[in-house]
């Protein structure tokens, strides 16, 4: 669990996301739906993000679970996707947001080293998860720039950082 | 490019205007912030909430004795164990429209109980109580209740519930009817009906929409026998509104024993406004039990439960020349209230909508009446634009039904009829008195942004592709700013709508900013401090905002109808003032020279023409804190308060352009652009506002194409979550092109208007109009919301609606 083993014993119907949240206290990971539509308790299983309201406990284990609050430490500094999500304000109300950046992460950690992903594909990536403050672009302008400082940062030197998209160019004047 | 109409206010170190990121972002994006679903007091029970399953009935029995037994269960409540408390109160009673129901002491009608416990009248009314030692034995609890019911005739649409015959919800209202409420003037406009060159009629379904905002809604109730406080924490807008309605109106305890404190709020766009039993359960069950109670809802339970939005049924008429000019408009609406009258659902329903339905146009005659019926259905609230996003709906779809009859072009008809800038402010003949406004200039930016002109060359390339392209207008005003308390009272608002700021700086410089309003998103820390730092000239860093605490901010009625920023920051602003009035004041003592010799500028104060006999604001503080050598009439400390009543409302407006294409083949619409330009005034943030823009056009943009609640013939709610009740997705919206104008207000010293929802208002009409657009050569002049590929399907291949 974000690094550390965790033992315990469960009922055969406990969920993930239960285990997370009230048997150990990290409730980053939100609850906002029933039927696995939200995306709000993404978290990683062995590094796939995956949605704990879907997961039973006693199938997650002898895996690595990485939470939200995994990323970074209390009150610590921001993880690069993160990060680049404040810039963007990538965020409104806050309540989607650990489970996206736990959706995101793995697609911005996959691509670190290669192609940039498209704009189509970041929000294929999203589908997953709902947001009604932001409506998704100030999240995907986020993305895009992490995208583009992972492989400024990445070793292989994979050539120039990706211009951040911005076809709401006007937009930031509103 | 931006361009400003008007003056801008005073500004001190422009910190105001810039698009700082926002402060609350990093805990947010951390995990670190404490929604209701997060706090954890020691020794907490949890309930669960039994709630109709089905839509109406005489309840014959109940029986929970089984229910008690089980493991776990502390205490199993009915409607017999609170025949104390009052119902829930209905606060906005349209103008002129009587009540009928019982009286609170107040002189409030409530019609809701806490707890139902004869007639259940929707899927989802409260009708038992279970509290439990965890949240699954609570739930699991639920299913060992036994109701016996005597099932009754449901009916789920207003104009069949006012229908002879129809079944009857509440004794107290026979014929199901509400309101009949009217503004504008009839006559006048039934005579320019009937003398028009041109009329054209629409029949419109404005749907039932859930707001859906991804927190569902919780409670935790905290009563203290030593002190007999009840402390309430809630996903609430307006922490300060539920402490009076909860404490005087319902539970009938003294006000200040009730707090309510607002935690980190994960969205709301209207529905957590709203008085809920939930609320006084938890407090009430927290009292019987000695410990906290705690509820937190699903989302299924929140579709069941919380205020739906819209679900208007239309008969609207245009009338005209035959060279484009508007001479009249009509609207008789008939508007679902649900089943019980929500905390202010009849005025969203009448008032907000009715009086906006001329939009931006100089027309002479304008009418609307609207029946506000009760039904089998979750109560109506407000939804992010609400009202004025059904009158732009109207409107804008009559504008287009017109230009098409004329056969002009809809740019061109609606630019004929713009209120023009020097009319300003304008009466609407409908009650509004629009503030401000160059309409022309906005409409023109937009249709020039949008490429307006290209749209014949694109419809034909998209049709090389086997897409039919459509574009579509829309243009709006939004009443924000709500408001004005008298003027509300006009409108049947019972209850003061004024904000208040207080300002507190302390010894060593710092400032702290507390509010009555309170954020479900919208970065009021951030903002509100660069309107303190702004006024004060110092670093927005120094200064704290506090919020949404009732034991701790002054009064004020929360976050609603995109007013946070033109109610609750002008009080921040002219509490400002006042602190920097006494500081020169004061100035004129520590620095030995007459006040009017006394500059403020830049977070200090200094002599006129000697600038070295100076003092920092953080000197000032200080000096100002120890209090000596202030003469009599100047007390020490910095420690203001402003109770901030605009003279009337602000009125936003904007253009937008929606460009959609469908395909041929499977009927599917896809936005493929969309230009907005929208005026909100001067913005304090526009990084911030611009979140708000975006999210609420994705908002409206769900309307148009795919959100709908759906009950049946029986009155069950079909679209229950998130699986049957479809929300916008990030691939389902392309980027957006925006821009603005600024036209300021004059009713609030920042020039401000609403912006947070403005932006919803027109997408729906934008994005249906530009759907007729693509489908006209096919005879199709109006296509009932939402666009699903079906429905669209069948028209390309010429079924009638």
């Amino acid at each position: 669990m974000n690094g550390r083993p965790e033992q315990f014993s469960v009922r055969p119907n406990e969920l993930l996301v239960e285990r997370l949240r009230d048997g150990l206290g990290l409730t980053g990971t939100k609850v906002g739906c029933d039927t696995g539509q939200c995306g709000t308790c993404v978290v990683r299983l062995d590094g796939r993000s995956v949605k704990s309201c879907l997961v039973l406990t006693a199938s997650a284990a002898g895996s690595e679970v990485a939470t939200i609050e995994g990323e970074t430490t209390r009150g610590g500094e921001l993880s690069g996707l993160q990060e680049a999500l404040r810039q963007e304000h990538g965020t409104q109300c806050g309540f989607c947001t650990p489970g996206m950046v736990m959706a995101l992460g793995e697609l911005v950690d996959s691509t670190a080293g290669g192609e940039a992903p498209t704009e189509p594909e970041i929000r294929e990536w999203l589908t997953g998860n709902l947001c009604r403050c932001t409506g998704y672009h100030s999240v995907v302008r986020g993305v895009q720039r992490a995208c583009a400082a992972a492989r400024a940062e990445a070793p292989s030197g994979v050539g120039e950082p990706a211009a951040v998209t911005a076809s709401t160019a006007a937009g930031q004047e509103v | 490019m931006t361009t400003v109409t008007g003056e801008a206010p005073a500004t001190g170190n422009g910190v105001l205007g810039q698009p700082l990121d926002s402060r609350e972002d990093p805990q947010l994006l951390r995990g670190e912030a404490t929604y209701v679903a997060d706090i954890d007091l020691p020794g907490t029970a949890h309930m669960a909430i039994l709630g109709s399953p089905v839509a109406h009935a005489k309840i014959l029995s109940i029986e929970t004795k089984a229910a008690e037994q089980l493991p776990g269960v502390l205490k199993v409540a009915t409607a017999a164990d609170f025949t104390d408390v009052m119902p829930l109160p209905c606060i906005w009673i349209p103008g002129g429209v009587e009540s009928h129901f019982p009286p609170h002491p107040y002189g409030l009608p409530g019609a809701r109980p806490v707890l139902t416990g004869d007639t259940v009248r929707h899927v989802g009314d409260p009708i038992a109580v279970v509290v439990a030692e965890t949240p699954r034995q609570a739930t699991a609890a639920l299913a060992a209740i036994a109701v016996e019911y005597e099932p009754l005739p449901v009916v789920t649409r207003a104009d069949e519930a006012l229908a002879e015959g129809a079944p009857q919800l509440h004794e107290a209202v026979p014929g199901n009817l509400n309101a009949y409420w009217t503004c504008g003037d009839k006559d006048r406009t039934d005579a320019a009906i009937a003398e028009a060159e041109v009329t054209v009629e629409l029949d419109l379904v404005n749907q039932r929409t859930i707001n859906s905002p991804i927190e569902p809604r919780g409670a935790v109730g905290d009563y203290n026998a030593a002190t007999g406080e009840y402390t309430l924490y809630a996903s609430t807008q307006g922490p300060h509104n539920h402490r009076f309605l909860l404490s005087a109106l319902v539970l009938g305890i003294p006000f200040n024993k009730l707090r309510v404190i607002a935690p980190t709020v994960g969205g709301s766009f209207g529905t957590k406004g709203y008085l809920y039993p939930d609320m006084a359960l938890v407090l009430l069950l927290s009292k019987a039990l000695g410990r906290p109670v705690k509820w937190v809802d699903t989302r299924t339970g929140l579709m069941n439960s919380t205020v739906q939005g819209r679900d208007h049924r239309q008969h609207v008429t245009l009338a005209g020349t035959r060279d484009g000019r508007i001479t009249a408009v009509r609207c008789t609406s008939y508007a679902n209230l649900g089943a019980y009258p929500s905390t202010i659902g009849p005025g969203v329903a009448t008032a907000l909508m009715g009086r906006s339905i001329s939009g931006m146009y100089d027309i002479d005659a304008a009418f609307c009446e609207v029946y506000a019926a009760f039904t089998n259905t979750v109560s109506l609230g407000a939804q992010r634009g609400s009202g004025r996003a059904e009158a732009a709906f109207l409107m804008e779809r009559l504008v287009d039904r017109y230009a098409s009859e004329i056969g002009m072009d809809p740019a061109a008809v609606r630019r004929k009829n713009l209120v023009p800038k020097e009319k300003f402010p304008y009466d609407n003949g409908l009650g509004w008195t629009y503030d401000s406004g160059n309409y022309q200039l906005n409409f023109d930016k937009a249709i020039e942004l949008s490429g307006y002109a290209d749209m014949p060359a694109r419809k034909a390339e998209a049709r090389t592709r086997g897409k039919r392209l459509g574009v579509g207008l829309a243009t709006y005003v939004a009443i924000c700013g709500v408001g004005p308390s008298t003027r509300m009272s006009q409108e049947g608002m019972l209850g003061g709508t004024w904000e208040s700021a207080n300002i507190r700086v302390h010894p060593t410089g710092e400032v702290t900013v507390i509010v009555g309003s309170a954020s479900t998103g919208q970065s009021h820390g951030t903002v509100f401090a660069q309107v303190a730092a702004d006024e004060l000239g110092i670093d927005p860093d120094t200064v704290q905002v506090l919020e949404g605490d009732t034991q701790k901010a002054p009064y004020g009625q929360g976050t609603y109808g995109s007013r946070s920023y033109s109610m609750a920051a002008p009080a921040v602003a002219l509490t400002a003032r006042k602190i920097k009035s006494k500081l020169i004041r004061a100035g004129a003592v520590f620095l030995g020279v007459p006040e009017d010799k006394v500059v403020y500028e830049g977070g200090r104060v200094y002599e006129e023409g000697n600038e070295q006999n100076t003092k920092t604001f953080a000197e000032l503080a200080m000096s100002m804190w120890y209090g000596w050598g202030l003469p009599a009439e100047i007390e020490p400390a910095l420690d203001e308060t402003t109770h901030f009543d605009p003279p009337d409302f602000n009125y936003p407006f904007g253009t937008h352009v929606a460009v959609v294409e469908i395909d041929e083949l499977t009927g599917e619409t896809e936005v493929v652009s969309y230009t907005a330009v929208d005026d909100a005034g001067h913005i304090g943030n526009p990084k911030i506002v611009l979140g708000q823009i975006e999210g609420s056009i994705t908002h409206g943009l769900g309307q148009a194409l795919m959100e709908a609640a759906v009950y049946d013939e029986q009155g069950l709610l079909v679209s229950a979550d998130l699986t049957t009740y479809a929300l916008p997705r990030a691939a389902d919206v392309p980027f957006f092109t925006l821009d603005k104008t600024v036209t300021p207000s004059p009713h609030n010293p920042l020039g401000a208007k609403g912006a947070g929802e403005i932006a919803t208002v027109p997408p729906a009409a934008a994005v249906v109009n530009a759907v007729v657009d693509a489908l006209s050569d096919l005879g199709v002049q109006h296509i009932d919301m939402p666009l699903t590929p079906e429905k669209v399907w069948r028209r390309l291949r010429g079924e009638a609606q």
